[in-house]
């Protein structure tokens, strides 16, 4: 019953796996040089009980899954758009509702895929750092980070008619939000009104629960930052699911 | 039951300044099983917005289709299921092979796993692209590139096959070979639907055929029937020299010129022969062309 959707999940992941030194590595080296421009800058600092390049580190790692989980889908769905090859998702007996899941599920791999090649890769220059702090809680942000921004970049490409407008939300609405998320700092020291604004915005959640879950460090309460990961989880689900259905059965 | 049931159907479309334009118009069209049928019509009839709606690409505005009894709205993942499609423009995987473009899209249909790869073969042998099964998409030729699309549409084994002028730009030899395949398909039971702009194609391989112009159908039914139609009250003659003073009653269609048949063949036909003599190249009173009856439809037929 499910076979189709599978397919085309298994489609999307062969995808990126054809391009892996793009998808994949590309992200594990650009952690790599954050890592050692801030271990050199902030070598012996704290925050808190934290060192601040595991604090950066961790953060850096979030980011990693949300920055993959969204350019999976949106970047295919707008290349599928371009070249016209939409039309085999438009074809195929596929509910838009699951083409929607297959795409966030590929998107979702690739974050978890490219998370354990840079865990494996760089942990070994974060002293100090062990197995995750709250083992369970690392799942969870895990799989709510890589699905939540998996259904976002579903929906952003198929909203977005061309690359130009791809780009333009990702350096003008996703880059802001990751940089101002909290992975370099912690939220609570920005003035006021930022650090009150900074509590909107939904990456910075999905920065402190995966941190909290690694290391045991938060800047507010992981449950609220884990209820706050599911209600934006629900609006991005909702999203995708209208610009699937919009873009598959056409009017 | 019909493969195709296509009732009172219309598609409205909207310009940039909100003007409303009827690409389909009321179409109301049942294709019988195991037949194939050849859409045809001018550029901007409405065959490809038909073809989409068909598809479940596109929703009607008015009207239904049904395929096989199914609804193609309420139950497009099963209509989808049956029916394969070959769209108009060339589009292909650029990062995958022939082979994973057929084995992920026939999975989406639905093949099981252990059987794609036998029926991709054995699809890849019939279409004469076996030899490329392991190259990129992208780099196929365009004839190549037409085949992989037959290829898609028909792995998973559809009840109808719907080819949206699935010749156009290929060269003579591929043409025959994607014909054979459609002959093939339909000896083994698939009902076939598709648009063209060869009319000599649609002659060569269709029962019956539907012309559109304008959005509306203005002929539909068995080939020799329309051609028979068309032809028993008329003569159709051409000419060396094209200024010739024409005989009353003559009227242009195409190339060729009619000569309504006033008293008996035999009688109208000599008349002609003496008027034109010498300039006549040929003359004929048999089934009319294609070529004939799509034109004098498109021109007169519906424009007036």
């Amino acid at each position: 019953m499910y076979s189709n959707m599978w397919a085309l999940y298994a489609r999307e992941v062969k995808r990126f796996q054809k391009i892996w030194i793009d998808t994949v590595f590309n992200p594990i080296v650009t952690v790599g040089l954050y890592l050692g421009v801030f271990g050199v800058v902030t070598s012996g600092q704290q925050i808190g009980d934290l060192p601040y390049l595991t604090f950066v580190y961790t953060g850096l790692l979030a980011m990693l899954i949300i920055n993959n989980s969204f350019s999976n889908p949106s970047f295919a769905l707008v290349i599928a758009k371009n070249l016209g090859n939409i039309v085999d998702l438009q074809l195929a007996p596929i509910a838009p509702w699951r083409i929607g899941v297959a795409y966030a599920m590929a998107a979702f791999t690739r974050g978890v895929i490219t998370l354990c090649i840079a865990l494996l890769a760089t942990v070994w220059f974060i002293p100090g750092l062990g197995l995750p702090e709250h083992p369970l809680y690392f799942i969870f942000a895990l799989f709510l980070t890589g699905i939540e921004f998996g259904m976002l970049g579903v929906a952003f490409g198929f909203w977005a008619k061309n690359f130009e407008a791809l780009t333009f939300m990702s350096t003008f609405v996703m880059q802001p939000m990751i940089f101002l998320a909290g992975v370099f700092y912690p939220v609570a020291n920005l003035p006021s009104p930022w650090s009150t604004i900074s509590l909107f915005n939904p990456v910075h959640h999905n920065i402190n629960f995966f941190r909290y879950a690694f290391t045991g460090y938060s800047d507010i309460s992981p449950i609220i930052s884990l209820l706050v990961i599911l209600g934006f989880s629900f609006v991005f689900f909702v999203a995708m699911q209208i610009l699937t259905k919009k873009n598959i059965v056409l009017k | 039951m019909f493969p195709l049931r296509i009732n009172n159907v219309s598609k409205i479309f909207k310009n940039s300044k909100g003007q409303e334009f009827k690409a389909v118009d009321g179409i109301s069209l049942n294709i019988e099983p195991g037949k194939i049928y050849g859409l045809l019509g001018p550029n901007g009839a409405g065959k490809s917005t038909l073809i989409n709606m068909i598809s479940g690409l596109l929703l009607p505005n008015q009207g239904g289709i049904e395929l096989f009894g199914l609804d193609v709205v309420k139950d497009s993942n099963k209509t989808k299921q049956l029916i394969g499609v070959v769209p108009q423009e060339i589009v292909v995987e650029m990062a995958f092979t022939v082979e994973e473009v057929l084995y992920y899209f026939s999975g989406m249909y639905g093949v099981p796993r252990h059987e794609r790869k036998a029926r991709i073969k054995a699809v890849l042998e019939d279409l004469d692209l076996a030899d490329k099964m392991h190259e990129r998409a992208r780099n196929l030729s365009g004839g190549m590139k037409r085949r992989l699309m037959v290829a898609k549409a028909i792995l998973h084994r559809p009840k109808l096959l719907i080819l949206d002028e699935p010749t156009a730009g290929v060269d003579v030899s591929l043409r025959q070979r994607i014909w054979a395949l459609i002959r093939r398909l339909n000896a083994e039971g698939t009902t076939i639907l598709f648009t063209t702009h060869y009319l000599e194609e649609a002659e060569q391989l269709c029962e019956y055929i539907a012309l559109v112009d304008h959005g509306h159908l203005i002929k539909s039914g068995k080939l020799k029937d329309i051609q028979q139609e068309f032809s028993k009250n008329s003569i159709h003659f051409e000419l060396f020299d094209r200024t010739a003073a024409p005989l009353t009653g003559v009227s242009e269609v195409g190339v060729e010129y009619e000569y309504p048949i006033t008293s008996d063949l035999a009688t109208d036909m000599a008349k002609l022969t003496s008027h034109y003599n010498h300039n006549l190249k040929s003359i004929r009173s048999e089934a009319a062309s294609l070529e004939h009856i799509f034109l004098k439809l498109t021109n007169s037929g519906l424009s007036s």
